[in-house]
């Protein structure tokens, strides 16, 4: 068992060494269904006056007065949509799918899907119309030149763990197999990937892991974090750079990437994302229903709290209405 | 030859008649013994139609699933806060009496008290946690502070606490048998112990302690059907005073009730020699039987009386009257038996046991009110009646003949039609199945439904459930593929019209896996890694009932906004298109298991029911007919106004709200076969009046004059019997003691209105 096993993991890893493809005939689709809305949606995007959204089991979404479901070419669980301008736009997921839309969400097409290598991917860069990265779960790393027509793998080393580092050169001396399928899971999962405005990106990550990249992510240089949990989304506002993570732990950098103040909050609950309210304030979303307010002045507001669900995303539509989402679907927020 | 037999039976009976009656004496109380051994008997079994394939799957995981015998208690607290010491004093200690009642299983009794009931919360390092309520526990501010922030963090809230904090749940399941005496457990002491040891003793001004599942209700039901005792002395009573008024005597009314009393214990006595018990349905039968006795009982007094009037002495009248009266009564009460053996085609064992027992009484009475009585009034000295008397009535009847002229029948048959059409479109929305919330057997209001209310409006509880099988393969579980499938089932069905949730081991699955993964939403998938899917699946024990020991069926439970009949055939139909695309080798969806699914198997076996039951009671009443008047106008005179009537029942049905339901169905069978009788006395006098030449109107008179009496007071008399069940404690006795007492009296209107209207079209020239 645990021999074929093994050969299954190493097989599919030499797959995806190979540039991987695939054509959007797949039977493996999601139908619509009415209780898409409220059921778990993972990531909401605005670019202009396109807002799109993703959830479980595929679900696709195009915002036009409230959220409309669209046909999806998958059905695997989808974590991350990207907007590049207002009508090209991707979405990645689990079973590393990558799906691709050029008319706002309306249609989509699969460019990569690769249930065997078990990883799924958390989050899609693009520096321009056809250069871009895919990260994801367990060092997961992709990269397209041609606007994701063909996705590449990389391995980074570099963000490895020391000791890590040495078991494997070990390994790859004694046994190339053995040394393809632990690599394929000793590096931290990759959470989430932003650009900054001077072009560097800031990756964070599973196990404190926070990196930045000089060039567009070939090499990676580890940051020192005051932090040993997992981080999972990085909100960039004008008065300095919020990483935030599990249980409730949120740390700024005003100035470099060497110094990380922790902001104290009121709640443990694990934070997923965030927006940019106006100048002052940051609105935050987490686990245990947690909708929280940050001022520059890093005081904390909790906004609500609702019960017996998770929010994982929030969004201001074009209309001016304000949405979160998590296990229980879109969900309007009523301003003040 | 008819005639020798009787003759024969005749002089046996009469010369031997202190002897007889001897015997049936003893035959009485060796019955009367027999009936005192008799238990109620109210087995689950006995209401499902066992051969339905739906059932079939159900009895097949019932031991594995079944989790049907549980009981739930709600304690709460009327100032809609538990966060005080005297509520958590009163839940520990309804805790700890409820574990110790005995066939509790006292290692599933759960509450916010029990060890099990544990919080988890994701830390850096994995998981921490403790139990909700911590061992260093007082009902300070501060423990009942740390409390509160624990049920927050177990996911509880819901579940063990009511969503608005009002209540706390203590929920245990039944062994079914008593561990101390290894009987089994008997239920309805079980349900008077709850009653007893938790609500008398802790329910007050502050706490109300809500408690509902199947123990309780078997014994709220139980408790119900001790009132028909009463209902059965009030029937007693009235039926008395209406005999006494038709006899003007004492003794002529103590026989007929005596030889009625007697034909019920007979009855009764029967059931025990068969073997069955007495059910809650089938407590309608004796009430039958007194009212189908005593009306045969007044043709008796009737006739004997005529007699004396004539002349004759008391005994050769009584002698004449059983010679006259044997066969046409044998006949009608035959008639009544083959109306009830119908039922005997419908696979749902009450049912059967509803047409035995009925077919049994109804054939006794023909040896006590036939034979019996006649024998006793013979040993009586019986005046006869003053002959002004029937001046006043005979009125009556010439007047009711005017229905037999051309003029008046158009009138009553164009009222028939119009009636018939109105009654036909309302019969045609007549619904299948219970249509009220709570436990259908039950009233609205009563105490156990009112509760049923309570817990599902303030709990996310509902009893509403219906459990599709997934029958697999072993350790199926542990494959991807199956799971996902499992999961593409649920969901599917769970975007359908009146299912409001969900649950099946795949989306527990999803969720343990997000929880091993830091409780990330982004992580709420089935592990395509075998290792990680078989560590989310192996954190589900086999006691959550959403799989088995090795995991080769797996239940998809799906929690319905209802049990209206229309809700649960939606449901059924997308299951049903579902599976047949989803079935293969590896796995079935079967339907159907939990209470819906035992409900949607009895509505559609009630359904596939009525048209044969109507077929073979009508076929069988026809044909009867047919055989004792020879005619086929004489035939259909009696059987239209049945139909039309029967047909307004089923109006009446849809107007009430009254579904048809395991104890509706038999209602027009038993109301066919005996409305019959009223048809078959006016007719069969009427014939032979006909024969000899005579006008439709006179015939009709006649027949009046001899029979009308005795035909107007069996439908009283049948109606009274049973419109007493109109108060009862339970929903379903009520209903059929309103669609009874309606076809009971209106098929007698039929007969008296209807049937000569019909019979001036068909016999327009007298031969």
């Amino acid at each position: 068992m645990s021999f074929s096993m093994l050969r299954l993991v190493c097989l599919s890893f030499l797959l995806v060494f190979n540039v991987s493809s695939v054509n959007a005939g797949s039977d493996n689709v999601s139908s619509l269904q009415p209780l898409a809305n409220q059921s778990l949606v993972l990531d909401m995007v605005k670019a202009g006056q396109t807002s799109i959204a993703v959830g479980e089991r595929g679900h696709l979404f195009v915002y036009q007065d409230g959220w409309q479901q669209q046909a999806s070419p998958t059905s695997a669980h989808l974590t991350k949509a990207t907007l590049f301008n207002e009508s090209l736009g991707w979405a990645v997921g689990h079973d590393a799918t990558i799906l691709h839309t050029k008319d706002a969400g309306l249609t989509w097409q699969l460019q990569m899907s690769s249930p065997e290598i078990e990883k799924p991917f958390m989050d899609l860069l693009l520096f321009n119309e056809k250069q871009g990265i895919a990260i994801g779960a367990y060092g997961l790393f992709y990269r397209t030149e041609d606007g994701g027509v063909t996705w590449e793998s990389e391995f980074h080393s570099e963000l490895l763990f020391e000791e890590d580092k040495a078991y494997l050169e070990e390994l790859r001396a004694e046994d190339e197999a053995l040394y393809l399928s632990e690599s394929s899971t000793l590096l931290p999962h990759f959470n989430r990937v932003v650009q900054l405005d001077d072009k560097r990106l800031l990756m964070v990550g599973e196990l404190g892991l926070a990196a930045v990249s000089q060039d567009f992510g070939r090499t990676w240089q580890r940051l020192e974090f005051p932090y040993e949990g997992s981080l999972f989304n990085i909100l960039v506002s004008h008065h300095g750079i919020y990483v935030m993570g599990l249980r409730g732990h949120l740390f700024k950098s005003v100035g470099g990437f060497d110094d990380w103040q922790e902001v104290e909050m009121p709640v443990q609950s694990t934070l997923n994302g965030g927006i940019v309210l106006n100048k002052d304030v940051l609105r935050l979303v987490g686990n245990a229903g947690v909708v929280v307010d940050i001022k520059q002045d890093d005081s904390v507001k909790m906004v609500t709290q609702r019960q017996g669900e998770n929010l994982v995303t929030i969004l201001v539509t074009s209309d001016g209405k304000q949405w979160v989402a998590g296990t229980k679907g879109f969900i309007e927020l009523e301003q003040e | 030859m008819l005639d020798k037999i009787v003759n024969g039976l005749e002089s046996f009976l009469f010369r031997q008649r202190a002897f007889v009656i001897f015997a049936f004496v003893l035959v009485t109380l060796f019955l009367g013994f027999q009936a005192s051994n008799l238990k109620m008997d109210a087995a689950f079994v006995k209401n499902i139609p066992l051969n339905h394939s739906y059932m079939q799957t159900y009895l097949k995981h019932q031991k594995q699933f079944g989790g049907a015998n549980s009981i739930m208690v709600a304690v709460e607290d009327t100032s809609g806060n538990i966060f005080n010491a005297n509520f958590f004093d009163t839940l520990k200690q309804v805790h700890d009496q409820l574990f110790f009642i005995p066939g509790v299983d006292r290692a599933q009794v759960k509450s916010l008290y029990s060890p099990s009931t544990r919080f988890t919360e994701v830390v850096e390092d994995g998981f921490a946690g403790g139990p909700v309520i911590p061992a260093n526990f007082s009902t300070t501010p501060e423990g009942l502070e740390t409390v509160r922030s624990n049920i927050e963090k177990a996911g509880i809230v819901g579940r063990l606490i009511a969503e608005d904090y009002s209540a706390a749940m203590v929920t245990a399941q039944l062994m079914d048998f008593d561990p101390q005496t290894g009987e089994p457990l008997d239920t309805l002491a079980f349900a008077a112990q709850l009653e007893q040891e938790l609500r008398g003793q802790y329910e007050d001004e502050q706490i109300k302690v809500h408690i509902i599942g199947f123990a309780k209700m078997a014994g709220d039901v139980a408790e119900g059907a001790k009132g028909v005792v009463m209902f059965f002395l009030i029937a007693i009573l009235v039926t008395a005073v209406m005999v006494y008024l038709f006899s003007k005597s004492i003794k002529l009314t103590l026989f007929p009730l005596a030889c009625s009393l007697v034909a019920v214990v007979w009855q009764l006595g029967l059931l025990t020699v068969v073997g069955f018990g007495l059910d809650p349905m089938s407590i309608l039968i004796p009430f039958l039987v007194f009212a189908i006795g005593v009306s045969h009982s007044v043709q008796m007094i009737n006739a004997v009386r005529r007699r004396v009037g004539e002349g004759e002495t008391t005994k050769a009248a009584a002698a004449l009257a059983f010679r006259s009266l044997l066969v046409p009564g044998g006949i009608a009460l035959l008639s009544d038996t083959v109306g009830f053996m119908t039922l005997l085609a419908i696979d749902i064992g009450i049912i059967r046991e509803l047409a035995i027992s009925a077919s049994l009484g109804v054939a006794v009475i023909i040896l006590t009110n036939l034979i019996l009585l006649p024998l006793l009034i013979s040993y009586t000295n019986v005046k006869a009646l003053p002959a002004n008397a029937n001046n006043n009535i005979d009125k009556i009847w010439l007047k009711l003949s005017y229905f037999a002229t051309p003029k008046y029948a158009a009138v009553v048959l164009v009222a028939t039609i119009a009636l018939y059409s109105v009654g036909l479109q309302q019969a045609n929305k007549m619904k299948i199945g219970d249509l009220q919330g709570g436990a259908p057997a039950l009233h609205f209001d009563s105490r156990y439904n009112q509760d049923t209310f309570y817990i599902t409006e303030n709990f996310s509880i509902t009893t509403d459930v219906m459990t599709i099988i997934v029958e697999a393969f072993p350790e199926a579980c542990t494959y991807h593929d199956v799971l996902t499938q499992i999961g593409e089932f649920e969901w599917q069905v769970a975007n359908t019209h009146g299912v409001e949730s969900t649950a099946s081991l795949a989306s527990i699955a999803k969720r343990v896996n997000a929880g091993f993964n830091e409780g990330n939403p982004k992580w709420q998938v089935l592990p395509r890694t075998t290792a990680s899917l078989v560590q989310a699946v192996g954190q589900i024990p086999t006691t959550s009932g959403l799989l088995n020991g090795d995991c080769s069926v797996m239940p998809v439970y799906l929690f319905l906004t209802d049990h209206k009949a229309e809700t649960i055939e939606l449901v059924i139909d997308e299951v049903k298109t579902l599976s047949a695309q989803m079935n293969n080798d590896k796995l079935t969806f079967k339907l159907a298991s939990g209470p819906v699914g035992v409900m949607a198997a009895t509505n559609e076996a009630v359904a596939e029911a009525q048209l044969p039951m109507m077929l073979y009671v009508y076929g069988a009443v026809f044909v009867l007919c047919l055989i004792s008047f020879r005619s086929l106008r004489a035939t259909v005179a009696v059987i239209l106004p049945l139909y039309v009537v029967s047909t307004l029942a089923q109006a009446l049905m849809t107007q009430l709200d009254i579904g048809l339901a395991v104890s509706t169905l038999p209602v027009i069978a038993l109301g066919v076969g005996i409305g019959v009788d009223y048809g078959i006395y006016i007719l069969s006098t009427m014939a032979v009046k006909l024969r000899d030449g005579m006008p439709v109107q006179q015939a009709y008179h006649q027949a009046l004059v001899e029979r009308g009496s005795a035909v107007i007071f069996t439908g009283l008399t049948l109606a009274i019997g049973v419109s007493t069940w109109f108060f009862s404690a339970l929903k379903f006795q009520m209903d059929m003691g309103i669609l009874l007492t309606f076809m009971f009296l209106v098929n007698m209107l039929g007969a008296i209105i209807i049937l000569p209207a019909i019979g001036a079209v068909f016999w327009r020239n007298p031969r």
